[in-house]
C-alpha cells in the first residue's frame, strides 16, 4: 500500500488551492468596497499565504533538485 | 412526573443546534470525506481518489479554520449610542454650555491612558491649568475657569484603536497616526473605506469615505449642541486620538457630511497652550 501521489502532483494541488485562495481574499479585500460576506477576511489571507508558501517551497525543492543532478 | 426545568432545557438545546454554524459542519464533512477518500485511494492505489481526497482535505481544514466572523447588523449601532447621546446633549444644552469642547491630552490628566474634554462655559473662559484639572478630574463641574469636564462620546472607540493597534497613542506621534489610521479604519476595523489624514500647521484635516458611522453621524448632528461641541462618536475619537498623540489640546473646528458622496469631513485645531491660557 503506497500513496499514489508523487511530489509534483501534490506540489500542483497546493498550487491550484492558493491560487483560488489569494483571488479569493483579494477579491474579499475592504479597499475594493464593501463585502458583506461575513468571513474572517485575515484567516483567510493566511491561508493563502500558508499554500502560497508551501508551493512555492515545492518549486525551490524542485529547481534545487535540477541544480543538483 | 416532568422536571419544571425541562421547556428550559428544551430551549438551551434548541439555542445551542442553531448555533452550530453551516460553515464548520461544512468544514468537518469535507475533513471527513477527504480523509475517507484519501483512505480508500491508497487501499485500492487509486490517483484520482488520491486528488479528490487531498482537495477536499485542504479545503475543509480551510472551511473549518476560516470560520465566519461575529457580526451585528449596522443598524443597532445607531439604536444603542443614541439615547445617551440625547441625554448628554439634553444637559449641556439646559446647562448652557454652548461652546466646543476642548480635547484634553495626556498631561491634564492623572491616568494619562484615560481621555477627557472640557467645555467652557463661554467663549472667553481659559482653559484651566493641568493642576486646576487634576484637582476635579473625577468632577463634572469645574469653577475659574467655569466649565464641565466629561468622557468624550468616542472616549471608548479611541481604546478599541488602541487596543488593534496594540500600542498607546501617548507613544506615538501624528506621523503614526497618519500611516496606521487608514489601515485601522480600512483593513482592521473595517468601519470606512477610505481614510485620509492632511496636516496643515495646527490644523488636521480628516476625510472618512463610505463609512458604517455615517448613519451615526447623521443621526448625532439632530442633537446640534452636543454635535457641534464634541462632535459625533467617530470625530470624537479621532480628536481625542490626535490630543493623545501630539500632547495638544484638540477643538473639533468643522464637521460636514456628505451624503451624495458619502463622506464625513472633519477639521480639527490644534491649541497651542499659550492661545487659552
Amino acid at each position: 500500500m503506497t500513496f499514489p501521489l508523487d511530489f509534483w502532483q501534490i506540489s500542483l494541488i497546493t498550487a491550484i488551492t492558493a491560487i483560488i485562495l489569494l483571488i479569493t481574499s483579494e477579491m474579499l479585500s475592504p479597499y475594493y468596497g464593501k463585502v458583506n460576506i461575513p468571513i474572517n477576511k485575515k484567516r483567510l489571507k493566511q491561508s493563502s499565504m500558508v499554500f502560497s508558501v508551501i508551493f512555492l517551497g515545492t518549486v525551490a525543492l524542485r529547481i534545487i533538485e535540477i541544480l543538483l543532478s | 412526573m416532568e422536571s419544571p426545568n425541562k421547556p428550559n432545557m428544551i430551549n438551551g438545546r434548541e439555542k445551542m443546534r442553531r448555533n452550530i454554524s453551516l460553515a464548520k459542519v461544512a468544514g468537518w464533512i469535507t475533513l471527513s470525506l477527504g480523509c475517507l477518500s484519501l483512505i480508500v485511494s491508497i487501499v485500492y492505489n487509486s490517483q484520482i481518489l488520491a486528488f479528490i481526497g487531498l482537495g477536499l482535505t485542504f479545503w475543509g481544514i480551510i472551511l473549518i479554520y476560516i470560520r465566519s466572523e461575529e457580526y451585528v447588523k449596522g443598524s443597532l449601532l445607531n439604536a444603542t449610542s443614541l439615547s445617551t447621546f440625547a441625554t448628554l446633549n439634553q444637559i449641556i444644552q439646559e446647562l448652557g454650555y454652548r461652546e466646543k469642547a476642548i480635547y484634553l491630552p495626556p498631561k491634564y490628566l492623572k491616568d494619562p491612558e484615560s481621555n477627557k474634554a472640557y467645555i467652557p462655559k463661554n467663549n472667553l473662559s481659559k482653559l484651566p491649568t493641568p493642576e486646576q484639572i487634576w484637582e476635579k478630574e473625577n468632577k463634572l463641574f469645574i469653577e475659574n475657569p467655569q466649565g464641565i469636564l466629561l468622557i468624550p462620546p468616542g472616549s471608548e472607540l479611541t481604546r478599541l484603536f488602541e487596543k488593534t493597534l496594540q500600542t498607546s497613542f501617548t507613544k506615538v506621534d501624528l506621523q503614526y497616526l497618519q500611516l496606521n489610521m487608514p489601515k485601522l479604519f480600512v483593513e482592521e476595523l473595517e468601519i470606512a473605506q477610505n481614510l485620509d489624514i492632511n496636516i496643515e500647521n495646527n490644523k488636521v484635516h480628516v476625510k472618512i469615505e463610505n463609512s458604517n458611522y455615517l448613519s451615526l453621524a447623521k443621526e448625532a448632528a439632530k442633537f446640534s449642541e452636543l454635535y457641534e461641541s464634541t462632535g459625533c462618536p467617530l470625530s470624537s475619537s479621532i480628536a481625542c486620538a490626535l490630543a493623545k498623540a501630539t500632547g495638544k489640546p484638540v477643538i473639533i473646528e468643522k464637521q460636514q457630511i456628505n451624503e451624495e458622496e458619502k463622506t464625513i469631513e472633519i477639521e480639527y485645531r490644534l491649541i497651542e497652550e499659550e492661545e487659552k491660557t
